[in-house]
């Protein structure tokens, strides 16, 4: 843990080929594609200036093998992602800092194409035991209970231990409401595992591409919360996603983000394709859901530019949603406003 | 009461009991299932026990072409959806896997029931007879009006108790229960169309009439393809504005005046319905363009039926249409040249009934989607001889000339 040392695939394989960089190019390269990313096409600021923070925790280690070996290596990552986010050096207090004993947690992973790591969410609920969560109070969901198995996700419908179960789950609280819910243009039944179970959220999004809204990172993640997402693809699905994240069902409750990159896709995606597959080997950790995105999204940005593709402007599909969440007030979609902090 | 089992399933003690109680009940009542709930069209959603997930049916899918990189974009309908892969089009109901385009709703019946053809409305089409009425889930636009929001708005694995009917099943049904025709209905048939292909070729082999309710939002190609088996459809004109499709519809209007267009074309039955909504599509000089429009391009036989709104799904803040407004709609049909226009989802109204254009001689006399009396002989006004636009017998429903395919176009199935 600690290495900051980055790895790229070639795009024709997901490890072969590997190139190593320095953490000085690291740093310089990230440094200069987040700065150099428009800062004025994530929204505007107001008034006094407000500031976010997004760390991102890196470990070449992740390269090798299969992302689970690397149990130890993943809370490592994360619980300095924390300690950051948190400005504390004890992991305990960070994660106590966002999370209480009595919350209810849902921890809403992306099994659609490219799958959030099963280990990354044992990281996240190990984590969330150190800060006295009870596991019973921890609900781990995604759409459907076959893509959850097929992501390699145990599922767990009993009450004992924290649950795991797609919102198609026979279980208690699975399915949707039956009323539609209306916010700014969309109008969706909502999962009722994020409308009636759970107060607190954290999204674990996979760090991707995805063919029509650009990316498809935190905030598109919750497009798996409602009844009819196939709606609301038009225009770069914007600015349906805003809408569905500005509900009160999602962005009051939202504490984290936690954008899963040990195994990563800059292009073709959301769908999983081996051409375009990059072993970024890091976390992106963030409470400003927002701020998050707008780094993920700006690294993915980096990666295709560094693979020789268009940018996403370019090919028709900038990820507008997120200057949108910005311009709402949901969080801080300017670059210049974020700290990033690389460990 | 969701019907569906009783058509398609092998009937339990309980069953038996059930529903000889309820058969028994229909006796008493007379006509009891010929009518609808108010604002409800279809039967058996309003008990669904709201949405759930299921399970998924694929089937390969019809009009779609590659890409790149695995993606591919739907030709059945105008939207045009580019769909990578694992992802939907925008109807929910088909998806790309691995780079090829598959229908998840072939035979997925989610409603299933006898209805009165009036119902449809069709009324120009064999009046008094029954049609066997079915609906998968989905749709491909989205009217903050939707009667039939519960199921043309979801995805089919989110539907509770959805059935897989094969063709040669619902034909079976079809026959046991008399039906003369099979009704593609509820939702919007265009995105189940396989389906609807398949077993209205079927059923065209078996003597059995198929008609498309539709919102007419589907390629020209396709429609072609398909209309070789319908023998009638009906299509809805939500407005004559693009801006009401747009604002209200996430769709267009051109697409489906071009419809319209290639349907009289085509010389297949259809009907026009058109749901009036106040302050939204209710100006008279939008009703006297559109009913202009319809006559120049389509003709003055085309029945125009001016329905009433009621408030639903996500358009609950506005009233009723007053019964003044959809008779007002009527009256400037009747004066743009309309020969048949009727009135809508307003009970005993006198606008219900069929007059012949000619003489004005009552020749179907309607209450709901009763027919009371009907006096039509062979085709014709029995007061003055005219000839009556319509089918008015099976044979007639048949006897079309099969349309022909797009000039040059690729006529394959994929």
């Amino acid at each position: 843990m600690g290495s900051t040392c980055a790895t790229y695939a070639r795009p024709d394989g997901e490890s072969s080929g590997l190139r190593k960089l320095t953490r000085r190019e690291f740093i310089s390269r990230t440094g200069a594609a987040l700065a150099a990313y428009p800062a004025v096409a994530f929204g505007q600021s107001h008034g006094a200036e407000p500031s976010a923070r997004v760390v991102v925790a890196r470990d070449d280690a992740l390269t090798k093998g299969v992302v689970s070996e690397h149990r130890g290596v993943l809370r490592g990552l994360l619980d300095a992602g924390m300690q950051r986010l948190a400005a504390t050096s004890d992991p305990r207090t960070a994660w106590r800092k966002f999370f209480q004993p009595t919350n209810r947690i849902g921890i809403k992973v992306n099994t659609l194409g490219l799958s959030t790591q099963p280990a990354v969410v044992d990281a996240i609920v190990a984590g969330l035991r150190s800060a006295d969560v009870r596991a019973e109070n921890i609900i781990i969901w995604d759409r459907f209970d076959v893509e959850l198995l097929n992501a390699g996700f145990r599922l767990n419908k009993s009450t004992g231990g924290s649950r795991c179960f797609g919102t198609d789950a026979d279980a208690i609280g699975s399915g949707y409401q039956r009323e539609i819910e209306s916010s700014g243009q969309i109008g969706s039944c909502f999962s009722r595992i994020v409308a009636e179970q759970v107060d607190t959220l954290i999204c674990v999004p996979v760090l991707k591409d995805h063919n029509l809204a650009g990316v498809s990172l935190g905030m598109k993640n919750f497009f798996g919360a409602i009844h009819n997402p196939n709606k609301y693809h038009a225009s770069n699905c914007d600015p349906f996603v805003a809408d569905v994240v500005s509900h009160r069902f999602i962005a009051p409750k939202w504490r984290l983000t936690v954008c899963d990159g040990t195994r990563a896709q800059y292009h073709a995606g959301p769908g999983r394709h081996p051409g375009f597959a990059w072993h970024f080997c890091g976390l992106i950790v963030g409470s400003d859901f927002v701020a998050t995105d707008a780094v993920a999204a700006a690294l993915l940005e980096s990666k295709r530019a560094e693979a020789g593709l268009r940018s996403l402007a370019e090919e028709g599909r900038p990820p507008r949603h997120i200057a949108t969440a910005g311009a709402r007030g949901l969080g801080i979609a300017r670059m210049d406003r974020i700290e990033v902090i690389e460990v | 009461m969701d019907c569906r089992h009783n058509f398609f399933n092998e009937p339990t003690r309980r069953d038996i009991l059930r529903w000889g109680m309820v058969c028994g009940a229909a006796g008493a009542l007379g006509s009891l299932r010929l009518a609808p709930a108010a604002g409800q069209d279809v039967a058996g959603t309003g008990t669904l026990p709201g949405p759930h997930l299921n399970g998924i049916n694929r089937h390969d899918a019809m009009h779609w072409e590659p890409t790149s990189d695995q993606r591919l974009r739907c030709t059945l309908c105008p939207r045009e959806c580019e769909v990578a892969d694992v992802e939907r089009g925008y109807c929910g109901v088909r998806e790309n896997r691995d780079g090829k385009y598959q229908t998840l709703v072939y035979g997925a019946l989610c409603s299933a029931n006898l209805d009165p053809i009036e119902k449809k409305p069709l009324f120009h089409y064999l009046p008094g007879t029954a049609a066997f009425s079915i609906a998968t889930a989905g749709c491909n636009i989205e009217c903050k009006f939707c009667q039939n929001w519960q199921i043309s708005q979801f995805r089919p694995e989110q539907l509770e108790n959805s059935t897989i009917v094969t063709p040669e099943r619902l034909i079976e049904v079809c026959k046991a229960r008399r039906a003369q025709t099979i009704a593609y209905t509820y939702s919007e048939p265009v995105v189940f169309y396989e389906y609807m292909h398949d077993t209205a070729a079927l059923a065209r082999g078996a003597g059995i009439g198929s008609v498309m309710i539709s919102n007419g939002y589907i390629q020209e190609k396709p429609l072609r393809q398909l209309c070789r088996q319908l023998t009638g459809v009906k299509i809805d004109l939500k407005a004559f504005t693009e801006k009401f499709y747009r604002d209200t519809c996430a769709g267009e209007l051109k697409p489906v005046l071009a419809t319209l267009e290639t349907l009289k074309g085509i010389g297949i039955w259809f009907e026009l319905v058109i749901l009036i909504i106040p302050t939204l599509n209710d100006s008279a000089d939008e009703i006297k363009q559109m009913c202009r429009w319809v006559v120049r391009q389509l003709g003055p036989n085309v029945p125009m039926h001016f329905t009433r709104f009621h408030p639903t799904y996500r358009m609950m803040n506005l009233p009723r249409t007053p019964v003044s407004t959809i008779e007002r709609a009527r009256e400037i049909a009747l004066e743009e040249g309309v020969h048949y226009a009727y009135v809508g989802n307003v009970r005993m109204h006198p606008g219900e009934n069929t007059y012949c254009h000619q003489c004005r001689h009552e020749l179907i006399s309607r209450i709901g989607f009763n027919v009371r009396a009907n006096v039509i002989a062979d085709g014709k006004c029995p007061n003055c001889g005219a000839e009556i636009p319509g089918i008015w017998s099976q044979q007639a429903a048949f006897a079309r000339p099969v349309a022909p395919s797009v000039t040059g176009a690729d006529t394959s199935d994929r």
